[in-house]
């Protein structure tokens, strides 16, 4: 690919604001669209969020009222985008529909990044992660079918199994365990740091959407599933945050945000469906190019260093939504016993894991356990969707 | 696709005495039936179609019959949410009545069917989110049990689905016009709540 997001222009700032008729968006149909544009959707929701919640926490950080004013004109436009890509979801989509969509997103936007991560340590963050988004995807299809009467399948089409990962019970460690080693900023892959970013991003969104939409469930067992996933997600944040070198200093984390939003959105462009959305994604990287320049003035201006030294030369290659199912089934198959132990993973369920478990699970089983036996109560069987044959550890098979 | 099927309401070991589950539940179950009726072709897309039309015309009775005339005498302001409901099923049901005598082979069918299926979908969030949220604000568990009675009467009325070897065009004859069945509808939930 030859496409040089620093080498391009896009549209001037003070030209980007638009007016309520442009923000109205048509949002996508629930039941007819692709599920891999509202995996798309999702996503660049949760990057928007992200790009919005950093500059604030940067602005709070800075002195010079000019370079406010000038990260609130730019995050103006941010909001604006954000709200234009998460309106188009519809408003007849329940909650727990968004969850499944939120879950689907989680599982095979996590598994390309493991498959395409050049680091062996990332990488292996990113498999241990994916197979816990694997088995909330399972829990969330149960209750689904409990409440809605619907089947994760009409959502999900065969694009993603549904089926048990890595139990629900056993990620809730110890918070000390959930601390990564960063990458190194000088030394690693650009490629790397986009990565990490966009993980990083898509769990916060998805621990944002649990916290808030959970209590909306009157049904005791979706109250309770909620709570117990959203505290994974809070989790899975500081599992994929502390990834990131904090060395990097304010302005070089605007450039890397900036950079990676240009990255995303170039990814959807190219690979979008529906032409309306593809038309949305392709504005808005006309729009993240000249943010990403403003982004790269302030680093030259208070950095004193040129941002072309931290970024990559080139785009890399698009980011893809595609099946990812070969992939996770090897890893169900290698890693699902996995746990962690400081920075690093082990197999043997340690005393600090074992001191954690007792405490949270108070002698009851957990709701991501109770939902599967509710769920068998009112239908007698699972809900799965095994698309490729039988699940891979014997032990997760159906009973 | 999976083989899995979702009985519907009813069908399925959930203990129904809770109105608002068991209309979610039913909501379901018709999303369901338009993904059936979108997905067959020829006859197996006639009958989905009138085990579709059938569902939603008890569906929509038993709301009539007992979700509003509920929330119009047990909720403040009732009476404005209950006649917004009304207009959408209205409109629902003129373009359901249309349809039922088309031939889900003509080339105006499918259009019609989508614009059902926004309109039912719509609808039914606007129930779940504006109705059934002050049902379960001032119902109790005996209220919500008394009312999910009526329901599980009207869905007796529905036909689920057929049975292999059964031949469904003669049940469908056998249940005969909308109209009719939204009458007998009626009679079985006034019976059961104790209202004829």
């Amino acid at each position: 690919m030859t496409f040089n997001p620093l080498e391009q222009r896009g549209i001037p700032l003070d030209r980007q604001l638009r007016n309520w008729r442009e923000l109205n968006v048509t949002p996508i149909d629930p039941d007819h669209c692709d599920p891999y544009t509202r995996c798309r959707i999702i996503t660049m929701n949760g990057i928007e969020v992200e790009a919005i919640m950093f500059s604030h926490q940067l602005a709070r950080n800075t002195v010079d009222p000019e370079v406010k004013r000038q990260l609130a004109r730019t995050r103006y436009i941010e909001a604006q985008q954000q709200k234009v890509v998460n309106w188009l979801l519809p408003g007849v989509s329940s909650v727990l529909e968004t969850t499944i969509a939120y879950e689907q997103v989680a599982v095979d936007l996590t598994a390309w990044v493991a498959r395409m991560e050049p680091d062996p340590y990332l990488k292996q963050a990113y498999q241990f992660g994916v197979l816990e988004d694997f088995d909330h995807l399972y829990r969330y299809a149960n209750l689904y079918e409990m409440i809605e009467h619907r089947k994760a399948e009409s959502i999900v089409e065969g694009l993603t199994e549904v089926m048990p990962g890595r139990p629900t019970k056993f990620h809730h460690r110890h918070p000390t365990d959930n601390v990564r080693d960063p990458y190194v900023k000088d030394e690693t892959n650009p490629l790397s740091k986009l990565h990490a970013l966009t993980i990083m991003s898509a769990e916060q969104q998805t621990m944002n959407f649990y916290m808030n939409t959970g209590p909306t469930y009157m049904e005791p067992i979706a109250r309770q599933l909620y709570q117990e996933i959203g505290l994974i997600e809070e989790e899975h944040v500081t599992h994929y945050e502390s990834l990131v070198d904090p060395g990097e200093t304010w302005w070089e984390q605007l450039v890397n945000h900036e950079y990676n939003e240009c990255y995303l959105y170039y990814s959807f462009m190219e690979q979008e469906s529906d032409p309306k959305v593809k038309a949305i994604w392709e504005l808005h990287l006309n729009q993240e190019l000249e943010h990403l320049h403003i982004a790269c003035d302030l680093m030259r201006r208070h950095d004193g260093r040129d941002p072309e030294s931290v970024l990559a030369p080139q785009l890399p290659d698009v980011l893809t939504f595609e099946p990812n199912k070969a992939y996770l089934r090897e890893l169900l198959d290698t890693q699902i016993d996995l746990t962690t132990l400081g920075a690093g993973y082990v197999r043997e369920a340690h005393e600090r894991f074992e001191k954690m478990q007792e405490q949270i699970h108070g002698g009851e089983a957990p709701p991501s356990e109770r939902v599967m036996t509710q769920h068998d109560e009112m239908f007698g069987r699972e809900y799965r969707v095994e698309t490729e044959g039988e699940h891979p550890d014997p032990a997760l098979r159906e009973k | 696709m999976s083989e899995l099927h979702t009985p519907q309401a009813g069908d399925d070991a959930a203990p129904d005495n809770d109105v608002v589950s068991l209309l979610m539940r039913q909501h379901g179950d018709i999303r369901n039936l338009f993904d059936e009726v979108e997905a067959s072709t020829g006859e197996a897309r006639q009958e989905a179609f009138h085990r579709l039309v059938r569902l939603l015309a008890v569906h929509e009775t038993a709301e009539e019959e007992v979700v509003h005339p509920f929330v119009r005498r047990s909720v403040a302001g009732g009476d404005e949410v209950v006649e917004a409901r009304l207009a959408e099923e209205r409109a629902a049901k003129e373009t359901l009545s249309d349809l039922d005598d088309m031939d889900t082979g003509d080339p105006k069918f499918m259009p019609r069917l989508l614009a059902l299926r926004t309109a039912v979908q719509e609808h039914a969030r606007a129930e779940e989110r504006y109705e059934f949220v002050h049902i379960r604000r001032s119902a109790d568990a005996a209220a919500l049990a008394s009312l999910a009675k009526g329901v599980k009467a009207a869905e007796a009325m529905a036909p689920t689905r057929p049975h292999p070897g059964v031949e469904s065009a003669t049940a469908n004859v056998a249940l005969g016009p909308v109209a009719a069945l939204m009458d007998r509808t009626r009679d079985a939930v006034r019976t059961a709540m104790g209202r004829d």
